[in-house]
């Protein structure tokens, strides 16, 4: 399959977007924004329809549209505090009737968003694959450059701004690089599926890494496997990429969570006993030990 | 010395005021303990004092020559925020020395034996290779306290850190924080419903009441 050049640049595109995605992936779950890359891929489908209407380059508007939206969840977030889904919400359906609006302005614009609605990842132009390179390095840089700051505000917010993180402002940074993010992958996998490349291999590097850089290279670890094996699949059985990407991942997540549990039945029948006696131990020590 | 200074602060929430015309100077090296009854506006006080929200009216000043992050803190059950936070107890505790080390240095040495006497301090060290969301609350609220002491901060405030500990294990943690004030000079600030307890350790209790008055109690 790789005689063909479409499929070089698959190849590249998604492998590209699997360093990234999902390190971003598991600062979002455990930040509890998972449903932003949902949002933003919505917003940035109103920047596309936007820049087809005004004749302008719908990729270029479709990312300043995913920026911006990432700009004002994070504003709208520290508004409704108490009810953080509630900007996701706002900024979903804003997207979402902005873009049906527009698309409804051209007839002929209908067609040509099912390439944005279900990724067309063999259709990726060496003009996309240069920004999804260049996002994917401006991703890295950020997560690597500011590990230990992200680290901390991902933990607790108020405990990070009082150690000196610039919480504001690194909140902000890290809704613009969601943004990016999220347009740099909808070619992929499409609007509808962008946050399946995101989320669904940090859910399952989230369940079995034991630290967080672990996760993070647990999670670019599945999803590279899930795109990599989903493109292949998809060449040979002739189904839709960005949906067999999506199954893959789902697959891979589902079968670990029910390796994990057989693996848990299995040592909690056999150390049922020893358990037991460990927990006492371990309590023993605290006891000893506790401030000291 | 005077540390902190907040004088004739209100704040509040909405249009209603929590705190009115409240004034408290605190002193390098004590260890005082915020209480008053529910609503009383103590977290409140704290965060005012961290900096974390701004009074309607009043001022809050330091010492000139206190850097603000010599500062640790410890929120209200820290530790049940983010339960399911990938991390190990060791790689939590060591994540105080961020702060110090910035975006580039590595670890040496002296910070990994600060962590380990830290962690050993809190009865956490067998434990070190657990993932936090295995431990209980009040387990979880010890690393949390670790990770702050390894700051090794000027200023410690800490939001109910008691919460989910044993008694044995409440006594033994305000014995450290005495022994903490006196050998390194560190201010501890905390809130706390057990002034029963902790009295024997406290410098000074500043008990807020009915959002209003505040009293100053020497111990």
């Amino acid at each position: 399959m790789f005689q063909y050049e479409f499929m070089q640049r698959a190849f590249w595109a998604g492998g590209l977007i699997s360093l990234i995605a999902p390190i971003l992936g598991v600062y979002l779950v455990l930040r509890r924004q998972s449903l932003m890359s949902d949002t933003l891929s919505h917003v940035s489908m109103a920047g596309v329809a936007l820049g087809t209407v005004l004749h302008a380059n719908p990729v270029i508007f479709g990312f300043l549209f995913a920026v911006l939206g990432g700009m004002t969840i994070e504003w709208l977030r520290r508004t409704y505090k108490t009810y953080s889904e509630v900007p996701v919400a706002i900024i979903m359906t804003s997207g979402l009737a902005l873009a049906m609006v527009l698309m409804n302005m051209k007839t002929n614009l209908n067609k040509s968003f099912s390439s944005y609605l279900f990724g067309s990842i063999v259709a990726v132009s060496p003009s996309q694959l240069m920004i999804i390179a260049a996002v994917t390095l401006i991703g890295l840089i950020f997560f690597i450059l500011l590990r230990r700051p992200l680290y901390s505000l991902t933990f607790e917010e108020d405990t990070a701004a009082v150690s000196g993180v610039r919480v504001k402002l690194l909140s902000f940074a890290f809704a613009v690089m969601t943004g990016m993010i999220v347009a740099a992958a909808m070619p992929i996998v499409g609007v509808l599926l962008v946050s399946s490349m995101i989320v669904l291999p940090s859910a399952f590097a989230l369940r079995f890494a034991g630290g967080f850089v672990s996760a993070s290279i647990l999670s670019v670890a599945t999803g590279l496997t899930g795109v990599f094996s989903g493109l292949t699949a998809s060449y040979y059985t002739d189904t839709p990429p960005g949906g067999t990407i999506a199954l893959i991942l789902l697959m891979i997540l589902l079968v670990g969570i029910g390796f994990q549990r057989v693996i848990q039945q299995v040592r909690n029948r056999r150390k049922g006993k020893a358990q037991t006696i460990l927990l006492e131990r371990t309590k023993q020590t605290i006891e000893e030990g506790v401030f000291k | 010395m005077i540390l902190c200074s907040l004088r004739n602060i209100v704040f509040g929430y909405g249009n209603e005021p929590v705190l009115r015309n409240v004034s408290v100077d605190i002193h390098a090296g004590e260890f005082i303990a915020v209480s008053g009854p529910n609503g009383a506006a103590k977290t409140t006080l704290l965060k005012l004092m961290l900096g974390l929200v701004k009074p309607w009216s009043g001022s809050i000043e330091f010492t000139p020559d206190f850097s603000r992050s010599s500062v640790a803190y410890v929120p209200q059950q820290a530790s049940s925020f983010n339960s399911g936070f990938p991390s190990k107890v060791y790689e939590l505790v060591k994540s105080g020395c961020y702060p110090e080390l910035g975006l580039f240095r590595r670890f040496h040495k002296e910070q990994h034996a600060l962590v380990e006497e830290t962690l050993k301090a809190v009865g956490l060290w067998e434990m070190r290779s657990r993932k936090i969301g295995e431990l209980s609350g009040g387990q979880k609220q010890r690393a949390c306290i670790a990770r702050a002491m390894v700051q090794q901060p000027d200023l410690l405030v800490l939001d109910e850190p008691v919460t989910g500990m044993d008694a044995a294990s409440r006594v033994r943690f305000y014995k450290w924080m005495r022994k903490v004030t006196q050998t390194r000079g560190t201010t501890v600030i905390m809130v706390t419903h057990g002034l029963d307890e902790a009295r024997d350790y406290l410098d000074r209790v500043v008990y807020l009441e009915g959002r209003e008055e505040i009293d100053h109690v020497p111990v």
